[in-house]
């Protein structure tokens, strides 16, 4: 464990122990508490990685491998948006409100352990950690969708965990050991390939089935469509993502040493990139509700990530790394504006909703620059990683798959161009009449999120620079 | 045949069992303790794994983690029956079908 | 057929037994018994702190959680009962299961045995566990509080009303 970031796990665990005593005189006091601590925390992540002195050192200073502090700054970032706008978001005297905050801080302490683990038990340990917060969290405001979409989640990710743990024994069996490092000597030796190619399939499934691509996808729309609006973007925007796709990308990167004689399990992996990339695009593209057609993107979006961990080279891990922050900013602000949409009118189904651009004119262009962004549109952030992705497919000869990709690119700007006509532009739908722009702090995480995007687009070199760096240390 | 793979061929049709309660059942009740059989089934093996490479101390390290998340994960799973009991008036699974698309 | 064999063919036919039985409340008990019987396999393993906790928390607290859960949709399970024609099945598909595998599995563990690697690990549980694993420790706490704030969401005590 990198105990440099240990900080980062302790802190929140502590103030979400607190937050019950805490809060039991006063119910402001959690959510004060709660922002807070994430807000201390994203603010030192700033100070370490962010300082002119270290973007003049081409942030050779960075602690680690670089990877860890990044997605823990992510991490942070997502949850302090998620806190900051249910603050406003929660009706006054829900009365699981203490213990939803805890949830929030526990999961954020569990993420953290996730991307510091070294060790593929410890992963899984924080993985189940994440598993237990995230679907009591989806099932805080006791409606009959997020009782559904919990129990879906439930029975889908903890057969997945057994497959995990059937891997880990095999590793334990053939390698001894269960670090990264000792899986990447494993590797590079001459080891017998079969038990540790079996090993890591066994892993990789239920790391797949974790992250919703595509034959594993089922629980995906359900659970995001159902969750506590907030929660919903807590979820899409980073917990499905930390807890699948980080481990394969970190895995992909592993199964690289074995120099060919994986080969199989990498094309696989790519393969089910390029499903989940076509599913999800034709998917979304049929969808009435908004926060399933979401969901559905986000299936989509993850494909990219898939498909370029797959490849495995270093511009594509590059690729991989920028898109998955990429997707934790936009979609935050995607799903974010989805709840901001069903408090003003009551209601996600686009069909009831349209011409909400003229009473949430700031709900509706935070919303234009989040889906240009996640379309892959220059000069925002999703562009870049999207043409590093693109590029590392047809540099390694693979032009088949970086014309789908592309292609697919385009597919996606199609259906959140008809998702923004059914919801914002047009005509006024039965819902639009009575309904007013949302207050200025549910409107804040939105725009903080989107000046985001447009920064990590325009400063792009700079962040080229970071992730180079990452993408060095993790393959090298 | 070596007694390690006679105990894994055995572990694989309690796993095979626990897989099958889960997609046949409609209960929750039932799919948990499909998900339990499992959970069973994996246990089994880091232990076999552990035996077999003398490497036991580690592995009822690992074993000692997981029974404690395993209790974590029963007692929210039937929190969640529980509640999905006060809410739907069912502990049937495929009633839930009100999110479609 | 030795005692290690008999041990695992139990936990198969428990299982089995659990999946069938028509009341939950029979199946409840036969996963205590499938638990028992793993725990007693992994004091033939030489394992006995990890078969004190089995014995202890899967086959006593968590049966005790199950029970409770039954027992409290008992009366609704019993006015709705579910189809048994698939559980009637299960003994066929297990026993195709079996069949197959049997040509398939065993050559490829034999194979999984063959790619061992010996480790010395010596010391105590207690040692490994704070020596080693403490990342595992952290994460157990976690879960701990976890679980105590699930238990707090998912049941809050009301103000009103």
């Amino acid at each position: 464990m990198d105990k440099g970031l240990l900080a980062y796990l302790l802190i929140p665990l502590l103030s979400a122990v607190i937050i019950p005593f805490a809060a039991r005189r006063r119910a402001l006091l959690a959510d004060i508490l709660a922002n807070v601590t994430l807000l201390a925390g994203l603010a030192n992540i700033a100070w370490l990685a962010l300082r002119p002195s270290v973007i003049q050192g081409g942030f050779a200073d960075i602690p680690g491998d670089g990877f860890s502090l990044l997605l823990v700054g992510a991490v942070y970032l997502v949850a302090l948006c998620v806190t900051f706008f249910s603050a406003w978001f929660m009706p006054e005297g829900q009365p699981n409100r203490a213990a939803y905050y805890s949830l929030l801080l526990v999961s954020v302490s569990a993420m953290t352990g996730v991307v510091t683990s070294t060790d593929f038990f410890t992963l899984y340990v924080f993985i189940e950690v994440l598993a237990v917060t995230s679907f009591a969290l989806i099932t805080t405001d006791e409606s009959a969708g997020g009782i559904e979409g919990a129990l879906k989640y439930f029975f889908l990710t903890f057969p997945a965990s057994a497959l995990i743990i059937v891997g880990v024994a095999v590793m334990l069996l053939s390698l001894g050991s269960l670090s990264f490092e000792s899986l990447r000597i494993a590797m590079s030796a001459e080891a017998p390939a079969a038990a540790v190619t079996f090993s890591a399939a066994l892993i990789l499934l239920g790391f797949l089935i974790k992250s919703g691509v595509v034959p594993f996808h089922t629980w995906t729309p359900d659970a995001y469509q159902g969750a506590y609006a907030p929660v919903s973007a807590h979820l899409a925007g980073i917990v499905t993502k930390i807890s699948g796709v980080y481990a394969i990308i970190k895995l992909a990167t592993l199964l690289r040493f074995f120099d060919g004689r994986a080969q199989a399990l990498s094309e696989m992996l790519m393969f089910l990139g390029m499903l989940s990339i076509a599913v999800g695009a034709l998917a979304a593209l049929r969808q009435t509700d908004f926060k399933r057609m979401l969901a559905f993107s986000s299936i989509s979006q993850v494909g990219y990530i898939v498909l370029a961990a797959g490849l495995g080279t270093p511009l594509a891990v590059m690729g991989a790394v920028f898109h998955l922050i990429n997707h934790a900013t936009f979609k935050t602000v995607l799903f974010l504006n989805s709840a901001s949409v069903e408090k003003a009118t009551g209601t996600t189904d686009m069909d009831k909703l349209g011409g909400l651009e003229h009473s949430m004119p700031w709900t509706s262009w935070t919303s234009v620059v989040a889906l240009l962004s996640t379309a892959g549109v220059p000069p925002l952030s999703g562009f870049w990683s999207k043409l590093l992705i693109i590029l590392a497919l047809w540099e390694a000869g693979l032009r088949g798959y970086a014309v789908m990709a592309l292609l697919f690119s385009i597919v996606t700007l199609a259906y959140f161009m008809m998702m923004q006509k059914k919801v914002f532009f047009g005509k006024k739908g039965q819902a639009a009449e009575s309904s007013a722009e949302v207050s200025a702090p549910l409107l804040a995480p939105a725009v903080l999120m989107c000046g985001i995007i447009v920064a990590l687009g325009l400063l792009f070199p700079y962040f080229y620079t970071y992730v180079k760096v990452v993408a060095e240390r993790i393959i090298l | 045949m070596s007694a390690f793979a006679m105990d894994w061929y055995l572990i694989a049709l309690v796993i095979f069992t626990g897989f099958y309660c889960m997609l046949a059942s409609r209960s929750i009740v039932r799919q948990l303790i499909g998900l339990e059989l499992i959970s069973k089934g994996a246990m089994l093996t880091v232990i076999s794994a552990g035996h077999q490479t003398s490497n036991l101390v580690l592995a009822q390290a690992l074993l000692i983690t997981m029974i404690v998340i395993e209790v974590v994960v029963v007692a929210a799973g039937l929190a969640l029956l529980v509640k999905n009991f006060r809410i739907h008036g069912t502990a049937d699974i495929w009633k839930l079908d009100g999110l479609k698309g | 057929m030795t005692y290690h064999n008999l041990l695992f063919v139990l936990a198969a036919f428990f299982a089995v037994w659990a999946v069938m039985a028509r009341k939950l409340l029979t199946s409840a008990i036969m996963l205590a018994l499938v638990s028992v019987t793993v725990s007693l396999i992994f004091f033939d393993f030489g394992a006995p702190w990890a078969g004190v906790f089995e014995l202890s928390v899967c086959a006593g607290l968590i049966t005790v959680l199950f029970i409770g859960g039954v027992s409290l949709i008992r009366t609704e399970e019993e006015k709705r009962p579910e189809g048994r024609a698939r559980f009637y099945a299960l003994p066929l598909a297990l026993a195709a299961f079996a069949i197959a595998a049997w040509f398939y599995l065993p050559p490829f563990f034999e194979e999984l045995a063959g790619a061992k690697v010996l480790v010395s690990g010596g010391g105590t549980i207690g040692a490994a566990l704070w020596g080693l694993r403490r990342p595992d420790l952290l994460g157990q706490v976690l879960m701990l509080a976890a679980g105590v704030f699930v238990i707090k969401s998912v049941f809050p005590r009301r103000t009103e009303k």
